[in-house]
């Protein structure tokens, strides 16, 4: 028997009511882990490191110059989501990168929306990741984002907030698939019990998605990838090999006569769908940053006459950018006439005069960024600060509003997690992966990442986070 | 007024080149200031045309089998006038706000510019062109002071550059007030014997247009200045850019005749 730790009071656990009892949803699964010996627990654990590390040096993070390389950790307490809550998640997502797309071929055509005084001219095109090389393309389908992260969390209101979403190379999925991989063989038991929805259809449906976005009779899709010494390379040759399509460096292509080519053992062969993991800067030395040989010299002009497709689009990063956030719901109203079924983290924009005052007399409780900040630079957090530092950042909003946005502290949700002494609330986030092909399709499940310290927010893979499993429970 | 243009490139390498990729904007396009009465380019194989994101003329140039040396001639006939707006633009002018790594402002570039904030807002052309002057005059024409992958902000310091330096700075200097600017590559017609290669300048969206100035010059750009291509830096618009693999060491020869054309 396993002691379950509670969650605090004011905390949203996934399993566990502060009072002890067990959600609805995790009944069976709770039920089944007490009878579980602690012996045979720490077994199966020991076993999943075993696979993993077998698997290989494949889940290699290459966090620092010294090249360690590190397991990301794994724990095998699923993180259970009900039927209900995944169809409301479901739903706001397909309307979310409904919009965002049409949101990037809007300002890369007429610009409607900021035409209709939505969102500020100079926040869209002096924005960094606008790419001009975009305007007035025509894209297949006017698909941009081929396959969106969305990194969604639980508050402790019981609702879910969407983080981020993440429109350029996004990854993880193959911790989703290879997680669930890992459950099923330790524990096929929890399988004939559950029905669990299942996640392994989608390179599949990756596949689909890919050949779709060309016009091509039977186009050739490629994965194009920086290299083996990415950390993400393994999730590369996962899926071109789950794909059964091939894996290429840049420097296994050339651009001739308006095409992209591969060369191979037996010649060369046309190539109409790239699947790039390389981020737009080093797409082609030629167009972009001239000091990287990642990419394939004369690949944007192939692009632009559309004799290659790009999955992602070039400058879908001007979508997913932390100052034009604020607005995807506005998105969602403006190109759809609906409603937005999730929704956004509240933000206020101090370039706005009465949002500039809330967060003036609300800096205690708030958590305020430079909009063009990354990595915590520029930040408060208002409930960990001293009264020092608020006043100096207040002093610092009053001198350039337009420069910063503020949002409340979230409490990610927790879900209990197998620690040195026992199972223990840690706090987790959620990203399901959307593909947008003749239609967006999803599976349904994502990678949850949980922070394994205790009390921390940071889920970060870099940081001391690992993933769990996550089960969407079909009714 | 007919201008004559005649501009070889020559690229020779030590060693074999075995694979090589070109963007080229060696062609003029036709627009208000300029009407194409003939052009030419001479390559070692065909190139593919396009245009790119600034709505240039892009020729991209493959060649897959060995060579020690890349040829490129572009010559023809183009009529000009001192009206220098294109017309058409491919782009919202804000595109030409953002910072690139040649035209990033540093502290000099930005007080520089401070210093005739004021004047531009009460009247864009005069103040304009007397920044336009204190660029040329805190850094005098020098060739050879400085290299392609020179930044604005480095030859500002300097005190010293040649065109493409000139147009950074100002370029830098106009970004830094808020005001759209963008590099121009182009010929230009002149008696003196400065400018044997290709020539650059700048513009600037003030006012609702695009206003030219050549600060190598010190003068607008009129019926002497011919456009090849804009971008938001000399990266941009440079009317050669390559890579390849092998080859070692390269020298480059590059010249380009303008005159103007005999009237018949």
């Amino acid at each position: 028997m396993h002691a379950l730790t509670l969650p605090e009071a004011h905390h949203y656990d996934e399993m566990l009511l502060a009072s002890g009892g067990i959600r609805p949803h995790y009944r069976d699964f709770a039920h089944w882990l007490h009878s579980q010996s602690p012996q045979t627990l720490a077994r199966k654990r020991a076993e999943a490191d075993l696979m993993f590390h077998r698997v290989g040096i494949t889940f290699a993070v290459y966090g620092d110059d010294s090249g360690a390389e590190r397991l990301i950790p794994f724990d095998t307490v699923p993180r259970i989501i009900p039927a209900s809550d995944w169809q409301t998640l479901e739903a706001g997502m397909r309307q979310r990168v409904t919009a965002l797309n049409a949101f990037l071929h809007d300002i890369y055509h007429e610009q409607h929306i900021v035409k209709a005084g939505i969102i500020p001219a100079e926040q869209v095109f002096s924005n960094s990741q606008y790419q001009p090389a975009m305007q007035g393309l025509d894209l297949p389908h006017r698909i941009y984002a081929h396959i969106t992260g969305v990194d969604v969390i639980r508050h402790n209101d019981g609702n879910f907030y969407v983080l981020e979403d993440n429109l350029r190379v996004p990854s993880g999925v193959s911790y989703m698939l290879e997680n669930r991989k890992m459950m099923m063989r330790l524990f096929p038991e929890l399988f004939a019990s559950h029905a669990v929805a299942p996640v392994q259809h989608y390179p599949t449906l990756l596949l689909n998605t890919l050949r779709h976005a060309s016009l091509a009779e039977n186009p050739t899709v490629v994965v194009l990838t920086p290299g083996h010494h990415n950390s993400a390379y393994f999730e590369h040759a996962f899926l071109a090999q789950q794909m059964g399509v091939e894996l290429v460096e840049g420097q296994d292509l050339f651009v001739k006569h308006n095409r992209v080519y591969m060369r191979t053992t037996a010649g060369h062969k046309q190539v109409d769908v790239i699947y790039r993991r390389i981020d737009d800067a080093f797409l082609d030395p030629l167009a972009f940053r001239a000091d990287s040989m990642l990419g394939v010299p004369g690949l944007l002009s192939v692009y632009r006459s559309g004799g290659v497709i790009l999955a992602n689009a070039i400058g879908t990063g001007v979508a997913d950018d932390k100052s034009i956030y604020p607005y995807v719901p506005d998105m969602i109203r403006f190109y759809l006439s609906e409603e937005p079924l999730l929704q956004n983290v509240p933000t206020w924009m101090c370039r706005r005069p009465a949002e500039l005052d809330h967060v003036l007399n609300n800096l205690a409780e708030l958590v305020v960024k430079e909009v063009h900040g990354a990595g915590g630079y520029g930040m408060l957090i208002g409930p960990a600060a001293s009264a020092a530092e608020i006043d100096d950042f207040r002093q610092r909003i009053i001198a350039d509003p337009a420069n910063y946005i503020a949002q409340p502290t979230l409490c990610l949700s927790s879900c209990p997690t197998f620690v040195e002494a026992g199972i223990a609330p840690r706090h987790i986030d959620l990203r399901p992966f959307v593909l947008s092909g003749r239609e967006i399709s999803m599976v349904a499940g994502g990678l949850t990442r949980v922070a394994l310290k205790e009390g921390s927010l940071v889920v970060n893979s870099s940081q001391g986070g690992g993933t769990k499993d996550t089960w969407i429970l079909e009714d | 007024m007919q201008l004559t243009i005649a501009h070889e490139t020559v690229y020779r390498y030590d060693a074999t080149v075995s694979h090589s990729t070109q963007y080229l904007r060696l062609t003029p396009p036709q627009n208000r200031h300029q009407r194409i009465i003939s052009w030419q380019l001479e390559l070692p194989v065909a190139a593919s045309e396009s245009t790119d994101a600034y709505g240039n003329i892009l020729h991209v140039l493959t060649l897959d089998t060995p060579h020690s040396e890349i040829r490129l001639r572009a010559h023809g006939v183009v009529e000009t006038c001192d009206d220098c707006e294109d017309g058409a633009e491919a782009l919202p002018a804000a595109v030409f706000l953002r910072g690139s790594a040649l035209t990033e402002p540093d502290d000099a570039i930005r007080a520089l510019a401070a210093g005739h904030a004021d004047a531009i807002a009460a009247n864009p052309e005069s103040g304009l062109t007397a920044l336009m002057l204190a660029v040329a005059d805190a850094m005098p024409y020098t060739s050879g002071a400085t290299q392609a992958e020179t930044s604005a902000a480095q030859a500002l310091a300097l005190g010293a550059g040649v065109c493409q330096d000139h147009s950074h700075v100002f370029i830098a200097a106009c970004r830094s007030l808020g005001l759209p600017a963008r590099y121009v590559s182009g010929y230009l017609l002149t008696d003196r014997d400065a400018h044997v290669a290709s020539h650059a300048w700048a513009e600037v969206y003030a006012a609702g247009r695009w206003l030219g100035f050549d600060i190598s010059n010190r003068q607008q750009p009129d019926r002497h200045h011919l456009k090849l291509a804009v971008g938001l830096d000399y990266t941009d618009a440079s009317p050669v850019r390559g890579v390849r693999r092998g080859g070692g060491s390269e020298a480059l020869q590059a010249h380009a005749r303008v005159t103007e054309a005999d009237q018949q």
